[in-house]
């Protein structure tokens, strides 16, 4: 008993904070989508106007969302496949291999500051470097962040600019691989290609799955990027939902609207969420699987 | 010896009891700006704390993001005894006179007798005094007077000379010069210039509480901004845009002199000429203006205020620590001009006399004081009013609308939010 009361002691700290910071505030805020509320005066419950407004007339929701999905859909497996990439090669036995890990791992430890949003914005402004280097190799400057068509683009890459813990983590997968197997391949003929794609890959699915999983909530959480580089424009088309809570909820007092979009995300990020655990059971393969 | 110790404790006991009730608190203040009103405010603070004995904790931060710190704080009820608020906020915060603490019932400590009846009334709701006006501030348009020099070109003073302006400056210095300069947000004030200026009404009829302007007239209007991208007075949203989200003070076209004039506050006189190269000279001018034009069309509103929080305890104390640092020497001579001109007289008076206001700032000021104009509702600043404004501006200036089709999106989406407002 003293030790069960001992071990809830230790836990303490971790559950108090689940509850007040995560738990309260989780389903205050559901409660707050069937209401209206702007912060200066007590919610007044309005049922489900606000989910009716976000699907019905809500111009501007739509098109966030649109924006949100097609951020994700790009960058998460750009990012992904990205990481695994470098990850490959810093798998090698290279001369100052140490220097490079360390290296290519250092924009994920800054990538999410606003000094890099800042240094992003300069690199791809009008005259910024990018530009400079087109038009010194003879191309025409591209407008960066004021096209709508690029905009997202130029944000989507700073995300996957941040392929550092992505890419510690496929290491650690790589090098656990048994190398006899790559041995038994190579015996047979196989390719480096193939022992990539037909060992490798399978091998390292769990890893996979992992980080998808992680890069696809926080992609869906993105808000720093766009929020200094292009404030969601031009004519939205770097809008995330993030951007557009924190809007609704700061600039236009609209606590209950905000909670709503909130509680939409949430579901879509539950819903994908589940989808990719549901298809795991086709793709991933665990130590001990007894598929074929 | 026992008497000595008896009648000391006895003098610390009565004055300490003396100065208790309506001094000795401990106060939270809040404000936002930059460095040097970061020092000169701690500086105030210091030294009107010292004068009255109490201790008023800071908790300063940048423009952004201290409107949605303070309103996370009013909603919990846990906002500083003393506030910097903007004046655009009012509505927001007290759209019935009651978020903050009535001013009124403080004049035997702060000098309200410093502020001129209009100033008084910007800021006061249903006849509740909510804050003290700290300045009154306006817009005035900036001109890099080297660069029209260098061109040969005098400043202009009609919107009729402008256009021909603009096209002799970019014939003489080269196409990658433009006369204006005017973000999403400039676009907006342009707007609201022509309309000031042309019909004298203000965005929002007092009388109705709803957009004054018709649809024709605003269409104008915007049209009027087409027409400045169009002859390459200025650089179109898009160009804008290439900087990712820059302020025109930090890009290298505007310290070159090749951006040559900007529709700024008067206060920031300096953060547009401090950047600028060397030898490169910054003027505020008189409202540029139509020949038909019925008012200078002067944006013109108290810039911040001074709130007390309605959930004080302390409210003699920050009554007490307000009017020190805007009517009393320690306050006005350490505050100096970091909020801009005081707008309370005895500070302007004593800030004047003492050669402590930058000529730059005083001229600019004057412009603004002496132009003609409507008076402002706040709403031209309410952030979602500003952003339907700029959300149709962006999808005019992208070629998505029409003029008339913006214009009336404008008046039906700012007339949906001030009925949110209807008493």
């Amino acid at each position: 008993m003293r030790q069960r009361l001992l071990g809830l002691a230790y836990l303490s700290p971790y559950i108090i904070g689940l509850l007040v910071f995560t738990m309260i505030p989780f389903g205050v805020s559901f409660y707050l989508s069937f209401t209206d509320y702007n912060l200066m005066s007590s919610p007044k419950w309005s049922g489900l106007s606000n989910y009716i407004e976000l699907f019905t007339s809500d111009r501007t929701f739509r098109k966030s969302l649109t924006v949100t999905l097609l951020y994700v859909f790009i960058t998460v497996p750009l990012k992904l496949a990205f990481a695994l990439f470098i990850a490959y090669i810093l798998n090698y036995r290279l001369r100052f291999i140490n220097f490079f890990r360390t290296a290519f791992y250092v924009p994920s430890i800054l990538g999410g500051s606003i000094a890099i949003a800042v240094l992003w914005r300069y690199i791809f402004a009008g005259e910024g470097l990018v530009n400079m280097m087109l038009t010194g190799l003879g191309f025409e400057a591209v407008n960066w962040f004021g096209d709508p068509q690029n905009a997202l683009f130029t944000i989507t890459l700073l995300r996957c600019w941040q392929f550092g813990s992505a890419m510690v983590i496929f290491l650690a997968a790589l090098q656990s691989v048994d190398k006899s197997l790559y041995e038994a391949a190579a015996i047979d003929g196989a390719s480096k290609a193939h022992s990539f794609i037909f060992i490798t890959i399978p091998l390292i699915t769990p890893v996979i799955f992992f980080n998808l999983i992680m890069q696809m909530v926080q992609a869906f959480q993105e808000f720093n990027g766009p929020y200094i580089i292009t404030q969601g424009g031009p004519l939205k088309s770097t809008y995330l939902l993030p951007l557009y809570i924190y809007d609704e909820a700061f600039k236009r007092f609209d606590m209950g609207y905000a909670s709503a979009i909130a509680w939409v995300l949430f579901v879509i990020i539950m819903a994908l969420t589940l989808l990719a655990f549901w298809s795991s059971k086709k793709w991933v393969y665990y130590a001990g699987d007894k598929r074929n | 010896m026992k008497n000595l110790i008896k009648s000391t404790l006895a003098f610390a006991l009565a004055t300490s009891a003396l100065t208790g009730a309506a001094t000795a608190a401990d106060l939270r203040m809040s404000w936002w700006g930059g460095d040097s009103r970061h020092i000169a405010t701690q500086e105030a603070l210091k030294l009107c704390g010292e004068k009255y004995g109490h201790t008023v904790a800071p908790e300063f931060t940048g423009f952004s993001g201290y409107l949605e710190k303070l309103t996370t704080q009013m909603a919990g009820g846990t906002e500083p005894d003393i506030m910097q608020v903007n004046w655009p906020w009012l509505p927001l915060f007290s759209q019935d006179g009651e978020g903050f603490y009535d001013l009124n019932s403080l004049s035997e400590t702060i000098d309200l007798s410093q502020w001129s009846a209009e100033e008084l009334a910007a800021t006061d709701i249903k006849g509740k005094l909510n804050g003290l006006s700290i300045s009154t501030t306006g817009r005035v348009f900036f001109f890099n007077t080297t660069t029209m020099e260098d061109a040969g070109l005098p400043l202009p003073t009609t919107w009729e000379e402008f256009f021909a302006t603009a096209a002799a400056l970019r014939e003489k210095m080269g196409e990658d010069h433009y006369l204006y300069n005017a973000g999403l947000d400039g676009a907006r004030l342009l707007a609201t210039l022509y309309m000031t200026q042309k019909t004298g009404q203000d965005l929002v009829d007092p009388d109705t509480n709803r957009v004054a302007w018709s649809v024709e007239d605003l269409t104008k209007a915007i049209d009027f901004y087409g027409e400045m991208v169009e002859k390459k007075a200025m650089n179109s949203i898009e160009q804008e845009a290439a900087a990712g989200n820059q302020y025109l003070y930090e890009k290298r076209d505007w310290a070159s002199g090749k951006i040559v004039g900007s529709y700024e506050w008067d206060t920031t006189f300096f953060k547009f000429s401090d950047p600028l190269d060397e030898g490169e000279v910054l003027t505020a001018t008189k409202p540029i203006k139509f020949a038909d034009a019925v008012s200078d069309g002067i944006y013109r509103k108290a810039s911040m205020l001074f709130a007390i929080s309605k959930n004080t305890k302390n409210p003699q104390a920050a009554a007490q620590i307000i009017n020190c640092m805007l009517n009393e020497p320690e306050g006005i001579d350490a505050l100096k001009d970091t909020r801009g001109l005081p707008a309370s007289q005895t500070a302007f008076d004593r800030l004047t006399d003492a050669g402590m206001i930058a000529p730059e700032i005083l001229e600019a000021n004057a412009i603004v004081m002496a132009a003609s104009g409507p008076t402002l509702s706040p709403f031209n600043e309410h952030p979602e009013v500003m952003s339907i404004f700029s959300d149709t501006l962006e999808e005019y200036a992208y070629g998505m609308i029409q003029s008339d089709e913006a214009a009336e999106v404008i008046i039906d989406g700012v007339n949906k939010v001030l009925k949110g407002f209807d008493s």
